[in-house]
């Protein structure tokens, strides 16, 4: 009886013909438990070694129809199916962090009245860096190393503003104009660092425009991502393709200002750049500073992005171990 | 940069600020104070100083800025210096050289000890004392931001040139490194010897305690120039930071006179030549035209005229009339735009309200409609199921060689290729998930592919997608794409988005969704449930989702129900995937979860 239920296990293609077989075998009416019965018939000093090779039977089949239930496929009736939608519960996609951040930032902007905007990833060294009021030798240029495809004029875009200056060249004012963008520079790749971000950018330009217009805009950014209570504060701060230049800095959740380890002990994290168009940037689009003025803010993405989500290494955002709960959203 | 609290008394002997209020205050009016440290009874701050700031690559322009903006009066000594009749044989040859002061002083004695006071002070900075001389140089160029530098005549002679290089294949630094010079290189020699780098110094004539006569000198050069040696030499100084920089030449006698007062008083020794001045071309500040009306425009609050005014004087501007002469130590002033920045600066950013943004009034959609295709193809790609995912653009082989975008100078020498297809990305991502034996990955990116074309770069927007099953891929693209033909290879597909019809509106929707970081291995295990009953899909994996730990259980499906015509049992069987957790804790959850059940068997997949 061994052999031959043996021989028909392994022979079994499928999990039905296994299930039958154990019922055969081990079920409550099954022929192991049908031999049990039969103890009661036998001498009583050879029923002590009948139930132990009984027993010891009865295991021996358990851990073969287990081992052999790995190998064989499912059976399926009526309406089972594995995969997409098993049993009717539909997997569910999901969008990346970077286009849920951008697609809050670009929900907000265009209550605002922006549209969205878009511009090349291989760029000139006319757009990315001269017509944002920085040349070739200006110190400006050392605080972004470039990826070039061809030294020194043509390389990935090191920033959003390079956007800023196509669209300035390219559309009559007034205009406002959000974009979020991939961003590349040459820095080295670990747990805290890529060379390709995700920065979130917008332009306005029109008759009036002022430093208050600029506030209020970013600090409704910000309460955006970061909720109500949010502290922020605005600050002079420096870019060559602005002027008036301002810095927001937000107040560090982890200390409150007080100084941390996560703040590094300045108590405030800085939090991107804007200001005012620097005439030169105008100028070079062709627009008259004297009748036109506009405001340009930027941001990164991928900080924020990771700490909502609780990422803790940087590659993950980039072709690494991201993934969704299929019936979560 | 960093800053030592008390020495700013040195220019601002009446400042009491509280040094937590400095720190805010130096923020505010654009010194960003990255972290500060109280030491003994003192602060110590790092500031970062921008670029178009080397004034404030020094105590004296911070507390230039801090005397605005406190209203404190600025402390500054002009030391009178008893030059002799000898002129001292040096020549500049450069056209790089913007300005030199130099003098001789003889008769030192450089085997006296630097003061306490100097010695912390070099210390807080970070910087390794020497001997007297050298740390009193060090010292001038962190409290002006004005590098300067001593020759020992007796190795050097007092024939100075300022020359770029045309003779010399090597210098010698003062820690014994060789650098290989290129030609043009600005450098200070003799006749015969090199001596310097214009922001570095040479062993040949380096000031030791045996020094007893020296050549001070305080320049400022052409910035390109030291940039481009500096870059070239791969040598950063505390010197070079502030040479490629936009330096102030009319602040180097006031600087120059007090190292040379420095050195007298504490290293001894007598002024033993004239003055050299060196300064052919002496730059006017410009003259700019302003509006006191402008700050308040520009703010969108008002700034009172008098107001703009007062700060403007305050600054060390000249004013007639609307028309403002800048003082030369701040060379980042040139046009009305920065004069309006430095009176809403001391103004204060902080006195502008937050909560009124720009109008919300529509100006006409300029939004390219592509970026209206990609954001509603993203909605209908996640409403079928596949997840979206971001990659590299770079790859390591390229399918076309000819048409091929290179990098020059990529992150990573094995990725230097821009992708040529988005199919490429998405292979690599497959990989990544199988590796993590994530079960059934469905997914796609729309994203830039890239190649070059009759000598241009071309990037066009392209979607892929990954089906584990080719045949619902079909079926899906079917439904994205019904009249456009997709080719797909596999599980894979791929559509150049430039190409289709494009919608005219989006209206961008909102929607939440999680994501992990996988960091290991998805285990999957099944459970059987024998029931009498079918029971419904929803109803079993509420039911046994509730009892796990949501941080470890990725998914449950019921992937089977089978009929038993003896017992009359439905078996269900159920596969659960458990996440970010070991062999051990995925069993023991699993064994744990099914022992609840009326009866159970477990197997691993």
């Amino acid at each position: 009886m061994q052999t031959e239920y043996q021989n028909l296990i392994s022979l079994a293609q499928t999990s039905s013909e296994l299930e039958n077989l154990r019922i055969k075998l081990l079920g409550r009416n099954g022929l192991i438990n049908q031999l049990f019965s039969d103890i009661k018939t036998l001498p009583q000093d050879q029923r002590h070694s009948y139930g132990q090779d009984l027993n010891a039977l009865k295991l021996f089949f358990e851990q073969l129809i287990l081992k052999k239930y790995k190998t064989v496929r499912s059976s399926k009736i009526g309406h089972s199916k594995i995969g997409n939608s098993s049993f009717g519960i539909p997997k569910l996609g999901h969008l990346h962090p970077i286009t849920q951040t951008e697609r809050q930032l670009n929900y907000l902007f265009h209550r605002l009245g922006f549209s969205v905007y878009d511009g090349p990833e291989i760029e000139t060294d006319e757009f990315n860096f001269a017509r944002l009021n920085v040349p070739k030798d200006h110190p400006a240029r050392e605080m972004q190393d470039s990826i070039f495809i061809q030294e020194p004029n043509i390389l990935l875009r090191t920033q959003g503003s390079s956007i800023e200056s196509r669209l300035l060249s390219a559309e009559k004012p007034p205009f406002k104009a959000a974009f979020p963008c991939r961003v590349y520079r040459n820095e080295k790749v670990n747990k805290s660092n890529h060379f390709i971000f995700h920065h979130y950018q917008g332009v306005a330009v029109d008759k009036d425009i002022s430093l208050k217009d600029l506030i209020g805009t970013i600090d409704l950014m910000f309460k955006t991502l970061y909720g109500p209570d949010v502290v922020v504060r605005y600050r002079c701060k420096y870019y060559p393709e602005v002027e008036p230049g301002l810095g927001p800095d937000m107040q560090c959740f982890s200390c409150h200002g007080k100084g941390c380890s996560l703040c590094k002990g300045a108590g405030w994290i800085e939090m991107g750049g804007a200001g005012i168009i620097h005439p030169n940037v105008l100028k070079k689009a062709g627009i008259d500073p004297k009748v036109w003025r506009g405001f340009a803010f930027g941001m990164g993405l991928d900080r924020w992005a990771m700490a909502k989500f609780q990422i803790t290494d940087i590659r993950t955002l980039l072709g690494g171990n991201l993934a969704y709960k299929p019936n979560e959203k | 940069m960093k800053l030592i609290y008390s020495h700013l008394k040195t220019f601002l002997p009446d400042l009491k600020i509280d040094p937590n209020q400095l720190r805010d205050d130096l923020a505010l009016i654009g010194h960003f104070v990255n972290s500060g440290e109280k030491i003994d009874d003192d602060f110590v701050f790092d500031l970062d100083i921008k670029v178009n700031r080397a004034d404030c690559l020094g105590y004296y322009g911070l507390a230039r800025d801090l005397s605005v903006l406190y209203n404190l009066p600025l402390q500054i000594t002009n030391y009178q210096l008893p030059f002799t009749n000898y002129c001292l044989p040096i020549t500049v040859t450069s056209p790089d050289v913007t300005r030199v002061q130099a003098l001789k002083i003889s008769r030192l004695d450089n085997t006296k000890p630097s003061p306490d006071w100097l010695l912390r002070f070099l210390k807080l900075h970070q910087v390794n004392p020497v001997n007297l001389l050298v740390d009193l140089t060090n010292y001038i160029m962190f409290l002006y931001g004005l590098p300067c530098h001593a020759f020992d005549t007796q190795l050097s002679t007092d024939h100075l040139i300022w020359e770029n290089n045309q003779k010399y294949a090597d210098f010698i630094t003062l820690d014994g490194t060789k650098l290989k010079l290129a030609p043009d290189t600005l450098m200070i020699n003799n006749p015969n010897t090199a001596l310097s780098l214009s922001f570095l110094g040479g062993q040949s004539c380096a000031i030791s305690t045996n020094t007893t006569e020296t050549i001070i000198e305080m320049a400022v050069y052409n910035r390109s120039r030291v940039r481009a040696d500096s870059r070239q030499l791969k040598t950063i100084t505390e010197a070079s930071l502030r040479l490629d920089k936009e330096l102030d030449c009319q602040s180097i006698p006031l600087a120059f006179a007090h190292l040379t007062r420095l050195i007298l008083d504490l290293n001894g020794g007598r002024v033993s030549s004239s003055l050299f001045e060196y300064y052919p071309q002496p730059v006017s500040p410009p003259q700019i035209n302003f509006d006191p009306l402008k700050p308040s425009l520009y703010a969108g609050i008002n700034i009172p005229k008098d107001f703009s005014f007062n700060i403007l004087k305050r600054l060390g501007c000249q004013i007639t009339n609307n028309l403002v002469t800048p003082p030369s130590i701040r060379q980042d002033l040139a046009l009305e735009e920065d004069l309006i920045e430095e009176v809403i600066r001391f103004f204060g950013y902080q006195k502008i309200p937050t909560n009124q943004p720009i109008s919300s009034a529509p100006l006409p959609d300029i939004t390219p409609k592509i970026l209206y295709l990609i954001e509603s193809l993203k909605d209908k790609l996640t409403r079928l199921g596949y997840d979206e995912i971001r990659s590299w653009p770079l790859v390591s082989t390229p399918l076309n060689s000819a048409t091929v975008v290179a990098t020059q100078n990529s992150v990573n020498n094995d990725y230097p290729y821009l992708r040529q297809s988005m199919i490429q990305s998405l292979q690599s991502q497959l990989d990544q998930y199988q590796r993590l034996k994530l079960p059934q990955p469905q997914f796609f990116e729309i994203g830039k592919i890239f190649y070059k074309q009759h000598h241009r770069f071309i990037e066009k927007y392209a979607l892929g997608i990954f089906h584990p099953d080719p045949n619902q891929l079909q079926k899906d693209l079917k439904t994205l794409f019904p009249t456009h033909q997709v080719n797909r290879q596999d599980g894979y597909a791929e559509v150049i988005l430039d190409d289709l019809p494009c919608p005219s509106s989006y209206q961008p929707s909102l929607q939440a969704y999680s994501a992990y970081e996988l960091n290991s291995q998805i285990i999957t295990l099944d459970a059987n449930l024998n029931l009498d009953r079918p029971k419904p899909a929803q109803k079993l994996i509420k039911k046994y989702s509730s009892l796990i730990d949501p941080r470890l259980l990725w998914q449950i499906q019921l992937i089977d129900v089978f009929h038993d015509p003896k017992t009359k049992l439905f078996r269900h069987t159920l596969r659960l995937s458990y996440f970010n957790c070991n062999d051990k804790t995925a069993k023991s959850t699993h064994l744990k979860t099914f022992k609840l059940s009326p009866s159970r068997s477990v197997s691993e997949k």
